[in-house]
């Protein structure tokens, strides 16, 4: 029987969100190609998230090592291009995060699997895999079809899929052993620490109003333009990538795949064009309302209201609104 | 024939156009157009990338490049904002460009280099309350005292006199001779030269982060060495200055042409009447074709006219049509971009009404387009007489 | 050091309109300028002020057309010492994989001891090509890199994860990093910087110089082939405020108050 793998992404002893998409999307698949869908777990001591795991797939495969501890694209990659000869699963969902980018397209390589990447829906038409992919800064999308082959590997976009609620499944566990070629003189790579930066004396993710400003505001000493609507609101200011790659605000203040993730009951996007690592850090938001100049920005796919118009105008004239409308 | 920008030339518009879009920002520029002060700090910066110092010689501290070269610096920055990129292109204003052609291995080497890495900034004082345009008698004299020049009389609506750290004064050296342009000389002046008062002018209509003032000189002592070339060559020397500066004026306006044009076309998109796009409209969209040709055709002779003085031909009458022509397109285009944008243009954060202020003394400066036309009509008659 | 730098010549969409071009499977690009890709430009500037720190060189490799030059030039302004163009007709429909193939046939016979690329390009948006090329090289990579010291033929990196969270890790060289964007500050190119690139070597290699054949290139090498390019439908489009800037001020201040957000 076809199966179809799905690696887990854990970091710190929990289970990543993307983990949970993958096996929504992988359930889906492995319905409609009739195969197996099988989770594989690489890690060290993780029989708790491997408990998990069985309520959403029939099968765990576990390689427990202490090798495997933290994330080594390295080790990883010993493993897993052992597990993908031997298996030949038809598909590995790996997510398309710091982990699967750092470790897919390797892995693809030395096996010469044909690799999609940042894909937003895949699917077998027949024998042919056809995935969809977003291009030009999520203005095109592209209907893709891989290289015939018996095995592929593709790399979900992360908050894309939808978690679904499952009744627990009860799968297996299987713990496999480590093949011999996680060796010990893994000496490429070393994982050392991670790091935290320190925080600020603002926490974004506890705010019920955000007003986030993006690449649009040009220079630095604009940004107090949206920090004056911000406190008009008594809400707090966050932002996109750009503005922390300038250095004009902290990272703590960044929303985004790479930032925090927000829940606030207003998100106000100024000036920010809305890639999809900043979406996936406030998409849940109650309320969101966008302020840029260029109708084509895919922000306005995410937003509840859109405004189109120059931020330097607008953004004056609500914050004396929102000031007079207080008193 | 060759209609192509090189390699190098795209280069060097593209790294233009990169500096002026992220530092010309319209907030700088809206605050400097309401001070009237010159943005040192802008100026400085674009020095240290070589910006402003286009077209002289390495050996003083330049880029070795030609006319054509720095009109495309021109052009990008005037098309970003007209106001702060005027006065950051004529910081190093044509004194240098005297020296390269009429002075002395000293003068050039003391001038030039502090000009070239933007910290200094000069002034050619051609003008006087009387003479404008007419430059063939000065009111200005220089009269030799020992081993010094003493000079005495006004000069009037000089760019960046309240700025400069030298300058470049035409003075009536021979007040006897016939005609007097004959009698005319060219000197280096420094600020602080006892005897030099400057005065700022305020309340332009455009170009105002790039200052002008009026010089006052009672008197004022200079070193013999400071005489620019020949004496009683002034007059000559001024022409040929001119030839070089109404290329690079030419190329001020086909910029701010070019970047009204811009945010009328983007505007025209975005704006919608009667449900679409005005665009769509013939009364606009015809606009806009027409706009397109002028900056074409203004941006060709300018080009032509830059290409020439490189190649060593310059030729007065391509220059003054590329002067006078490009000039004119900068008046209409930022007029006509006003229009489409209807009640807004004529509003400041819209920001085409400072293209049209600034498109002006295009008009005016570095010879007005009546002595442009002149110098055409001159020309013509002499080929119909040949 | 000597460090090689791989960069891409991509078009600005950000803020311009895109439209699909006739064959349905690329874009209209007329219109459009080029420039180097957003993550290799950070790139460019790590390897240039790695190399003025440390000595050694930096080369500037890209597959492309000859177009892509001027991209190659910024590098060389920017301080890059020689320039490589992989340009052959056969390249045409080339992915990820291929183009990181290309790469590693070239690069295999320089001395190198730090390959840098952009973590991802703004137009494809693949994040493949030097992860690719560290394997096939045979040589460890990091990817998301956000600050890198390179001592005693290791190279320290923090790499960035989600949530603001970052990996160090330890990488023996010569090693393979992928850049990730706000690692430095771009500068910008001066006329200094262009009149020395002019004068620089930019030399120009096809498929037969590089030792691959016709069928290990373009789409009959690749592992993903487009098959059409469109506009996304909207699914679900935010509701558009009009009117003057007042008036949209209210409409949102109204928006708010029924919510009680204000």
């Amino acid at each position: 029987m076809k199966e179809l793998l799905v690696l887990a992404e854990h970091r710190q002893g929990d289970l990543r969100d993307i983990t949970f998409e993958m096996l929504t999307k992988g359930r889906e698949l492995s319905q409609a190609l009739n195969a197996d869908l099988t989770v594989l777990l690489l890690g060290h001591n993780v029989k708790g998230i491997a408990k998990k795991l069985t309520d959403r797939a029939k099968r765990v495969l576990v390689v427990d090592d202490e090798r495997l501890r933290n994330f080594n694209a390295e080790g990883y990659q010993r493993v897993l291009s052992h597990l993908l000869s031997e298996r030949k699963p038809l598909l590995t969902l790996v997510g398309h995060t710091a982990f699967g980018v750092d470790l897919a397209p390797s892995l693809a390589a030395e096996l010469d699997i044909p690799l999609a990447t940042d894909c937003i829906n895949l699917g077998f038409e027949g024998e042919k895999l056809v995935v969809f992919r977003q291009v030009y800064e999520g203005k095109v999308n592209v209907r893709a079809s891989l290289r015939k082959s018996e095995s592929y590997i593709v790399t979900l976009r992360p908050a894309t899929f939808e978690i679904e609620e499952v009744k627990p499944l009860g799968g297996e566990i299987v713990e496999i052993p480590s093949p011999p070629s996680l060796s010990d003189d893994m000496s490429y790579k070393r994982f050392i620490e991670y790091y935290q930066p320190p925080a600020g004396d603002v926490d974004i993710t506890a705010a019920d109003i955000i007003v986030a400003v993006g690449r649009g505001i040009r220079d630095v000493e604009n940004v107090p333009v949206v920090e004056k609507l911000a406190k008009a609101f008594g809400g707090v200011l966050a932002c996109s990538r750009p503005i922390v790659d300038k250095g004009w605000l902290p990272s703590d203040r960044q929303v985004g795949a790479s930032g925090k993730t927000v829940k606030p009951k207003l998100y106000l996007a100024v000036g920010i064009s809305g890639q999809f690592q900043h979406i996936s850090g406030m998409r849940s938001s109650d309320l969101i309302i966008a302020i840029n100049k260029d109708s084509k920005a895919p922000i306005f796919r995410t937003a509840d209201y859109g405004v189109v118009e120059d931020l330097f105008k607008v953004v004056p004239a609500l914050t004396d609104r929102i000031l007079e409308e207080k008193g | 024939m060759d209609f192509n920008l090189t390699e190098e030339q795209r280069a060097i518009k593209k790294a233009a156009r990169e500096f002026s879009e992220k530092e010309l920002t319209p907030e700088l520029a809206v605050e400097f157009d309401q001070r009237e002060e010159f943005p040192f700090e802008l100026y400085k910066k674009a020095a240290k990338l070589g910006f402003t110092s286009m077209r002289f010689p390495e050996k003083y501290g330049g880029q070795g490049y030609g006319v054509l070269e720095d009109c495309l610096v021109t052009e990008e920055m005037c098309r970003v904002d007209p106001g702060l990129g005027v006065a950051v292109m004529l910081g190093t204003l044509m004194f240098p460009d005297g020296l390269l052609m009429f002075g002395t291995e000293e003068q050039k080497q003391r001038y030039i280099p502090p000009l070239c890495t933007g910290e200094k900034i000069c002034a050619a004082a051609f003008s006087e309350p009387a003479h404008g345009s007419d430059i063939t008698r000065m009111d200005t004299t220089a009269k030799k005292h020992g081993a010094e020049w003493i000079l005495s009389g006004n000069k009037e609506f000089i760019t960046n006199a309240p700025v400069a750290d030298f300058f470049c004064v035409l003075c009536q050296t021979d007040t006897e001779v016939s005609p007097s342009h004959k009698g005319e000389s060219l000197f280096a002046v420094e600020k602080g030269t006892p005897g030099l008062e400057v005065t700022k002018l305020q309340g332009k209509m455009g170009i105002k982060p790039c200052v002008t003032g009026s010089l006052a000189l009672s008197d004022a002592a200079i070193p013999e060495a400071n005489l620019i070339g020949e004496l009683n060559k002034g007059f000559y020397y001024a022409l040929d200055l001119f030839n070089g500066t109404r290329i690079a004026v030419a190329a001020e306006a086909v910029g701010m042409a070019q970047g009204a044009f811009e945010r009328a076309l983007r505007y025209s998109k975005e704006r919608k009447q009667f449900g679409s796009p005005i665009i769509q409209f013939q009364g606009v969209s015809f606009k806009l074709a027409e706009m397109a040709i002028k900056i074409e055709t203004a941006r060709l002779i300018t080009y032509k006219a830059a290409w020439l003085y490189d190649q060593g031909k310059m030729d007065p009458m391509t220059t003054a049509m590329a002067k006078a022509y490009a000039s004119k397109v900068a008046m209409d285009v930022t007029d006509q971009a006003i229009q489409i944008h209807g009640g807004y243009g004529y509003l400041a954060e819209y920001h085409v009404e400072r293209f049209h202020r600034c498109a002006k003394i295009t008009e005016i400066y570095e010879g007005t387009t009546e002595i442009q036309k002149l110098t055409i009509s001159r020309y013509l008659l002499k080929r119909i007489l040949a | 050091m000597d460090i090689i730098v791989c960069v891409k010549h991509v078009p600005e969409t950000a803020e311009a309109d895109v439209a699909i071009a006739e064959d349905g499977k690329s874009i209209k690009t007329t219109e459009l300028v080029y420039d180097i890709n957003e993550w290799d430009d950070y790139a460019a500037e790590e390897a240039v002020l790695l190399r003025d720190k440390l000595g050694g060189s930096v080369t500037a490799i890209t597959v492309g057309s000859e177009e892509a030059d001027s991209t190659l030039r910024k590098c060389l302004a920017r301080g890059a010492d020689r320039a490589i163009r992989l340009t052959d007709e056969a390249f045409e429909g080339s992915d990820s994989y291929v183009t990181a193939k290309i790469l590693s046939k070239v690069i295999k016979n320089l001395p190198f001891d730090l390959i840098l690329t952009g973590a991802q390009a703004s137009d494809d948006g693949c994040a493949q090509v030097g992860v690719v090329l560290a394997e096939l090289l045979g040589i460890p990579h990091a990817t998301m890199v956000k600050k890198l010291e390179p001592k005693d033929g290791i190279v320290k990196v923090n790499q960035e994860l989600e949530g603001g969270l970052e990996e160090i890790m330890e990488l023996k060289l010569p090693a393979m990093l992928a850049i990730q964007t706000g690692i430095n500050e771009p500068r910008y190119i001066s006329i200094m910087g262009i009149r020395k690139a002019m004068k620089k070597e930019l030399k120009v290699l096809g498929l037969k110089d590089i030792g691959l054949t016709e069928e290990e290139v373009g789409e009959s090498g690749s592992w993903i082939i487009v098959e059409k390019m469109f506009v996304p439908s909207v699914e679900k489009e935010a509701e558009i405020l009009t009117g003057g800037v007042d008036e949209i001020a209210t409409k949102i201040t109204e928006t708010l108050k029924t919510r009680g957000l204000i």
